[in-house]
């Protein structure tokens, strides 16, 4: 982890002169990340703030008057009366001349390299390099292979600055990379015949500053400064580690993991990178049916009025995917039906993950299970659930509304299948295709967890905003936020419709766990359901 | 991947006592290997596992080390490895002429085995030897003072040992 003692008041501060000004930081930063806090950004391409100090790239060479020499401000600690210059002659001379080495034997193939566009060398050197090579020897050539299941390196590009070998010996603690051969031939390899094929390996192709380790998912996917970016949460299990989804033309192409020190540091696990495929997949359900015929979007909307405006009590079977914003719009629904009953359904268990960095996979794969239960109780997945299905089976609810979302859902279950298939109405809203659709009166198409716009809470309390990676307007269904809304429109229950925001500050209104929070203030890294925002004013927002 | 190979209980007594010389694990790494390549006459895929699960350090870490010096034994290494000095007081004592003539009588360049396996050749740095340049080491011996006669002789009798070692 980070070398630096946190922003502890009892860390004593240094002062210290950074390009001529006197400044102040806590003792025992390092000149790199005392500098940034002052907005000066020091280049880099070994460092990384997650794993340990290696000091082999030299690009973040700085002039100091305590070295004759330029030194590293990665590693060299600030102290008193130390004076650093960071863009004199001498430093710039020094970071041009360690940019021309970088570049002696990488290749100009960035027209096909997939990290072209966030490419840390490419910046660099546009920023500190020289605009032509003086290298008139070849340039030497090294392995081009595959290190695992989803990672290859193209070795020509690595500038070894061991990154992700730190990652596998640090963070993962599975030690699979490590660098062969001495000097210019030096290049990441992995042991013969041991791949790497860890639950994080995916991260290391994250932090390789150049496009050396490429993932075989995105590989040839897209042009990373065509696709657009939303900072999402991640939805494969309860640790809801944060994260970006990228998209082409609507599609997605990659996700990545965002920043959080409170969640998941700078990693996520490859379950959940990799884990967006059935988006696309065949048996997604992106079509509304009613007794098995297609209808139009607008059209299955007025079908689910239709069918609730006769009903009496309602069973509702909610999923712990559902946002907290479309759980208040189902608790909306419940209580204008008197007798209504709430119960939810969890997927199997998988196996939980811990590993030496501290960064967990959780068994329970679904991330708002804590915001149901703060909507409906504890019991929703226990007791009530016990009571609701037993109801169920006995012919207790002429109409059921069974949520059957999830991640790569395998749908609600043996037992919750049977249940429903004793309900006269069944209205089901699913993201696969399954046998708990079968004899449904009406199929309605589900959100998936990254296409949901609301808020959820991880298995810490950690009330954290999820962003839909579908453009607005490009929706191919209304989604349930719009849906449930435009039901309760129609029954009588709501004036107009509003979005994720105004339905959470409804909730915010209505229940008490959820009180002084609201979205803006949740910023990206969001807050402990527990804790509530300082006060400000709700109107400009703090992101 | 099984592994069947283990140190002799000798080999086992020196590496315990290296163990009790060094301040970590990992910096018997060196040694240690030394005493595999001596044990297992190289050090390949399997030699090196054998280590990396001796010593519990991942073999990753050790395939770095032993790719990273060429003074280790790698798989395919000849019978007989010369390595012939070519830094500067060799170099200017004639090394290229030994490097060629041994080209001649082998039929191998500097990076190269014999196809029968017996002879490597390789250009390496200074030997610590400048007094007695051109020289070259083979195996664990040094040959000094080399004249291209020498270099033919030296030839000749591992050739000859070669021979001797097959057919006895």
């Amino acid at each position: 982890m980070a070398n630096n003692p946190t922003n502890d008041s009892a860390v004593s501060m240094t002062k210290w002169q950074l390009n001529g000004q006197e400044v102040e930081n806590h003792a025992g930063m390092t000149i790199m990340e005392a500098a940034k806090e002052h907005g000066i950004e020091i280049p880099c391409f070994c460092y990384h703030p997650g794993l340990s100090i290696a000091g082999n790239c030299r690009i973040c060479m700085v002039e100091s008057n305590r070295s004759h020499k330029p030194v590293i401000s990665c590693s060299e600690r600030i102290a008193e009366g130390l004076e650093i210059e960071t863009d004199s002659e001498v430093a710039v001379d020094a970071r041009n001349s360690v940019m021309e080495f970088q570049l002696i034997n990488h290749p100009l193939d960035c027209p096909v390299c997939d990290k072209s566009g966030e490419c840390v060398l490419q910046d660099h050197s546009y920023a500190h390099g020289p605009d032509r090579s003086r290298f008139v020897e070849d340039k030497n050539i090294r392995h081009t292979k595959e290190l695992g299941p989803d990672i290859s390196i193209w070795g020509n590009r690595c500038i070894v600055c061991t990154r992700c070998v730190r990652f596998c010996d640090e963070i993962s603690g599975t030690s699979e990379l490590c660098i062969v051969e001495r000097g210019d031939r030096s290049v990441v390899d992995v042991f013969p015949e041991i791949p790497i094929d860890n639950q994080l390996a995916g991260n290391t192709v994250d932090i390789c500053p150049v496009g050396a380790l490429i993932s075989h998912d995105f590989k040839y996917e897209a042009r990373v400064w065509n696709m657009d970016r939303i900072d999402s949460v991640c939805g494969g299990c309860s640790r809801g580690c944060n994260i970006e989804v990228e998209t082409l033309d609507g599609f997605v192409k990659r996700l990545i993991p965002r920043e959080n020190l409170d969640v998941n540091d700078w990693w996520m696990c490859d379950e959940g990178r990799y884990g967006w495929r059935h988006l696309y997949a065949d048996d997604r359900i992106t079509q509304a049916t009613r007794d098995g015929a297609e209808q139009t979007d607008s059209a299955a909307t007025d079908a689910l009025e239709e069918l609730l405006s006769e009903s009496g009590p309602v069973a509702f079977l909610i999923d712990p995917f559902l946002t907290c914003e479309e759980l208040h719009l189902v608790q909306g629904l419940a209580a204008s039906r008197p007798g209504s009953k709430v119960g939810g359904w969890l997927p199997a268990d998988g196996t939980a993950a811990s590993f030496p960095s501290g960064f967990q996979i959780s068994a329970a794969k679904y991330p708002n299970r804590s915001g149901a239960e703060q909507v409906f109780g504890d019991q929703v997945f226990g007791d009530d659930a016990k009571q609701l299905q037993k109801s169920l089976l006995s012919n207790g609810f002429d109409t059921v509304i069974a949520f059957c979302g999830g991640h790569q859902s395998t749908g609600p279950g043996d037992s919750w299948t049977q249940a429903l298939a004793n309900t006269a109405t069944r209205i089901v809203f699913s993201v696969m295709n399954g046998p708990w659709l079968e004899g449904a009166s009406l199929v309605l198409p589900a959100t998936a967890p990254i296409e949901k716009e609301g808020t959820w809470i991880n298995e810490d309390g950690r009330l954290q905003r999820t962003r839909s990676c579908w453009n607005p307007g490009t929706d191919p269904f209304a989604v349930e936020l719009v849906r449930l809304q435009a039901l309760q429109h129609a029954l009588g229950l709501r004036g107009r419709s509003l979005s994720a925001a105004g339905v959470f500050r409804e909730l915010a209104a209505a229940n008490t766990a959820f009180s002084g929070h609201n979205h803006s203030d949740l910023g990206s890294p969001g807050l402990l359901l527990s804790e509530r925002p300082a006060a400000v004013a709700s109107d400009g927002g703090t992101e | 991947m099984a592994n069947t190979l283990s140190f002799s209980s000798e080999t086992m007594k020196q590496y315990e006592w290296l163990l009790t010389r060094y301040p970590t694990r990992r910096a018997v790494l060196l040694p240690t290997l030394r005493l595999a390549e001596s044990e297992f006459g190289e050090l390949g895929v399997p030699e090196m596992r054998f280590v990396a699960d001796l010593m519990e350090i991942p073999p990753a870490f050790v395939f770095g080390v032993v790719t990273f010096y060429t003074h280790y034994r790698r798989a395919g290494t000849g019978k007989y490895n010369i390595q012939v000095c070519s830094t500067l007081s060799c170099a200017l004592r004639g090394s290229e002429d030994v490097v060629s003539r041994i080209t001649e009588r082998l039929g191998i360049g500097p990076g190269e085995t014999t196809p029968c396996g017996q002879f490597s050749l390789s250009k390496v740095e200074c030997l610590g030897s400048c007094d007695t340049a051109p020289m070259l080491q083979c195996n664990d011996d040094y040959h000094e003072d080399l004249t291209l006669e020498d270099v033919d002789q030296l030839i000749e009798q591992l050739r000859a040992e070669a021979d001797g070692g097959q057919n006895g």
